[in-house]
């Protein structure tokens, strides 16, 4: 299973979904285009210590991050 | 011992370590038990290491290769650092919305390993704590 963990006030919710499933691969790529649309960005964690940011939707990336857009405080 | 035999000691001892339990369990799933965990979960075990002992991490920057300093709290909470590893200046910058400080600080981190860049085009500048110096 992998997951999209999106950051949110409650800490965190977390949407797991099967990448063998076309119809949860299917919803998965939905809610990635919806939050980057939003301004979140998506950041996958692929080994130790290395993580990239996802600029489009990959149904093989185990675990994935979304962070809210950033401003100045 | 206080008038207590060994099967009550045992007892209280179990009751204790059942309460500790319980106060863990409400304290991971409220909003910065849950944030927390997160962070500690993203976080380099070198990192995880800084933050335990000193209450702060430090990253460095995708593009600039600059160290930045992470500490504990979701406002005026990020310094850069210099050559020396000396607090050069602060930035204030975190992601929108009412986030748990565990969550802020990971995005903060997330941020400036990744995109340093973006950071430095709403990041404001200030004046960091006393604190923050040593």
């Amino acid at each position: 299973m992998a997951v999209q963990i999106v950051m949110d006030r409650s800490g965190d919710s977390r949407f797991l979904f099967d990448p063998a499933s076309a119809t949860e691969v299917a919803d998965a790529e939905r809610r990635f285009r919806q939050l980057t649309r939003r301004g979140f960005t998506a950041t996958a964690r692929l080994g130790p210590g290395q993580m990239a940011i996802l600029r489009s939707f990959d149904p093989n990336v185990e675990e994935c991050v979304f962070f809210p857009q950033l401003v100045g405080g | 011992m206080f008038g207590l035999d060994r099967s009550e000691r045992a007892d209280r001892r179990r009751r204790q370590a059942l309460l500790a339990l319980f106060r863990q369990h409400r304290l991971n799933r409220s909003p910065d038990g849950r944030a927390q965990r997160l962070l500690r979960e993203w976080l380099t075990p070198a990192q995880r290491q800084q933050l335990a002992s000193r209450g702060h991490f430090e990253v460095v920057g995708s593009h600039t290769g600059r160290r930045y300093r992470i500490y504990s709290g979701a406002a005026m909470n990020v310094c850069e650092l210099d050559d020396h590893g000396r607090v050069r200046r602060g930035l204030c910058f975190l992601p929108v919305g009412e986030l748990p400080t565990g969550d802020v600080m990971l995005a903060q981190k997330l941020a400036l390993e990744m995109c340093e860049d973006s950071v430095m085009l709403v990041a404001r500048e200030f004046v960091p704590r006393p604190l923050y110096w040593t």
